[in-house]
């Protein structure tokens, strides 16, 4: 039996859900069981059992790592799981190292693919700041997270059970207040194309230029650590070590040097391109193509060119 | 109050990897302290600062990690405890050797890094947590103690942030944002060498083995496009974009 937590936000399942059902079902080591963990389960359940044939329902209130990995450890519990599968969200990477410790599993971490191989499961992942790929293999019970846009997403299979879970709530962590950053546009993390600004572009008003090329791409916006820290741009766009990882089909770095804690956020990106004024930056080493040149000159130029393209 | 900072040693981001039998090999590399665990040292030389008491570091690690723990103590931690492991161990089973270590300790709280720099793990500190029976607030980008029983701490999700109430102890990981490492001075790194350095020869069995690590350096185009006139630059890459890589 695999349990897979399938992560929603209070009324749909996250894309991310659907990518695990898929890697539950790549494994193909028998009956799948879903469990939909937070606030307002009951419907996103309901939907959830279009893909898997029993659906566990915890309502629990708003996220703590706790109370994820007691209700997965419940629905662990019910179903006689020996594999769990999330997505490798932050907050999934979080509670599933809970869990996996309750359950003494083995933590196959932000994997790229796996696959099950008699009572072992082999996986790939990045390691050393992306840099690195590597196989692993640990022996049941596994525990696993699929890191996002690795997976075909999941089509529905048939319509399955809903069942509520009683789960013991944890104590210790009281949620105070939340504080919410508005995503407008493409996501960062799902985006096929996204544009980089760095501290070379010198003002938050020159980012203007940046939302209008990523306008005319339909492409999301990015930002390094040097323009979030300057209050230029919110976090929630931060590239790299401490931001969002991406893997887009092309990565536009406008003013941005390339240092590697930025590279680990984008470095498999299938397409890079910088336009920098310095020709010895390190981004033009991961680049595909580039333009050395003023950003303030050539930004310009590139949403013309951009815009004749499309029409 | 005691804190506790758990810290491991981590190749330079700049230094390069290579691959000897299908294993990263580090012997070329410049090793350091990983720069989110100087986050977590630094927060918990603040908090003794602030609220008196005595700081430990703790690694888990090879006999050469012993140099990440003395730039703790030249930071100004007070003294460390070195757990001597070779190779790749997963970082559930460093929570169960690490947990040892803290409950024979019983600091108030525990601080580790949010990703470790060689693993990409980031499982350490709330397994660590799940070990000891604690709270876990990972990706902690401010922490204030409320007396000795509570914290209040800010920290990232995986959309927007959060402030929580937290009883103590707990495990906290860390983010940036949450403070400007010191540099160890010249008398820090004298006074180190004197500081309490314990050593403990540990074995553990890894529930995960790896197989192979390979550098995977996608071969880039590298084709440089001279910006001198940005217009005809500009074109010519929407040009490749469009006709060559079919990415716009
Ligand atoms: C533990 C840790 C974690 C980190 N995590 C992250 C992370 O997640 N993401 C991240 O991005 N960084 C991260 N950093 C910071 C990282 O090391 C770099 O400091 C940061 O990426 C630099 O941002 P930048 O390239 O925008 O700025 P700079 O390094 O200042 O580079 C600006 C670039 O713009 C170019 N430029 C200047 N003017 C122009 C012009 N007019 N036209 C064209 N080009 C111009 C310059 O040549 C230069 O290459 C982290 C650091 C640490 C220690």
């Amino acid at each position: 039996m695999i349990l897979v937590v399938l992560e929603h936000d209070g009324a749909r399942l996250r894309k991310g859900a659907l990518e695990a059902i898929s890697r539950a079902r790549q494994l193909a080591m028998g009956p799948i069981a879903g469990v939909v963990i937070g606030e307002n389960t009951q419907a996103v359940a309901q939907e959830a059992a279009q893909y898997v044939p029993v659906v566990y329902a915890a309502e629990v209130g708003p996220y703590t790592a706790e109370k994820w990995a007691e209700a997965a450890y419940a629905a662990v519990e019910k179903s006689g799981a020996r594999v769990v599968v999330a997505t490798a969200s932050r907050q999934s990477r979080t509670w599933t190292a809970r869990l996996a410790y309750r359950m003494k599993a083995g933590l196959l971490e932000d994997t790229l693919e796996s696959r099950a191989e008699g009572e072992q499961i082999l996986a790939t992942r990045y390691s050393f700041l992306n840099r690195v790929t590597e196989r692993q293999r640990a022996s049941l019970p596994v525990v696993l997270t699929a890191k996002p846009n690795t997976t075909p997403p999941a089509e529905p299979a048939g319509s399955g059970a809903v069942e509520p879970l009683e789960v013991r709530l944890p104590t210790g962590v009281e949620v105070l207040e939340r504080l919410g950053e508005q995503r407008k546009g493409v996501s960062l993390t799902e985006a096929a194309v996204v544009v980089t600004g760095g501290r070379g572009l010198g003002s938050a008003e020159a980012f203007a230029g940046v939302e209008e090329l990523a306008r005319t791409l339909g492409a999301a916006v990015g930002a390094t650590r040097a323009v979030v820290d300057a209050g230029w741009r919110p976090y929630s766009e931060q590239v790299g070590q401490t931001g969002k990882t991406v893997q887009p089909n092309l990565y536009i770095a406008l003013a941005v040097s390339g240092a590697v804690q930025h590279q680990a956020g984008m470095n498999k990106s299938r397409y890079v391109v910088a336009v920098n004024k310095d020709a010895e930056a390190p981004i033009f080493k991961i680049a595909d193509y580039g333009i050395v040149g003023d950003v303030h000159q050539v930004l310009p130029a590139l949403i013309e060119a951009a815009k004749k393209l499309k029409d | 109050m005691k804190f506790l900072a758990v810290v491991r040693q981590v190749p330079d981001g700049e230094s390069r990897l290579r691959i000897e039998g299908g294993r990263v090999d580090l012997s070329g590399a410049t090793m350091i302290l990983d720069q989110m665990d100087e986050w977590a040292v630094e927060e918990v030389i603040r908090l003794q600062e602030k609220h008196g008491g005595e700081s430990v570091v703790v690694a888990l690690g090879p006999e050469r990690a012993e140099e990440a723990l003395r730039t703790a103590l030249a930071m100004g931690i007070d003294r460390a405890v070195h757990l001597v492991a070779e190779g790749y161990i997963d970082p559930i089973t460093q929570a169960e050797l690490l947990a040892e270590v803290v409950r024979a300790e019983a600091p108030a709280l525990v601080f580790t890094g949010g990703q470790q720099a060689d693993w990409d793990a980031q499982a350490l500190g709330p397994a660590l947590a799940e070990a000891l029976g604690w709270p876990v607030v990972s990706w902690t980008t401010q922490i204030e103690l409320e007396g000795e029983t509570h914290a209040k701490a800010k920290h990232d999700l995986d959309e927007g942030a959060e402030v929580v109430r937290v009883a103590l102890p707990a495990v906290f990981t860390s983010q940036q944002g949450l403070n400007e490492p010191r540099y160890p001075t010249l008398p820090g790194i004298m006074k180190a060498k004197r500081k309490e350095l314990k050593k403990l020869p540990v074995t553990a069995q890894s529930r995960v083995e790896i197989l192979e690590q390979s550098i995977q350096e996608r071969t880039r185009l590298n084709k440089l496009i001279d910006g001198k006139d940005p217009v005809a630059a500009a074109h010519e890459l929407v040009r490749l974009l469009h006709e060559e890589a079919k990415v716009i």
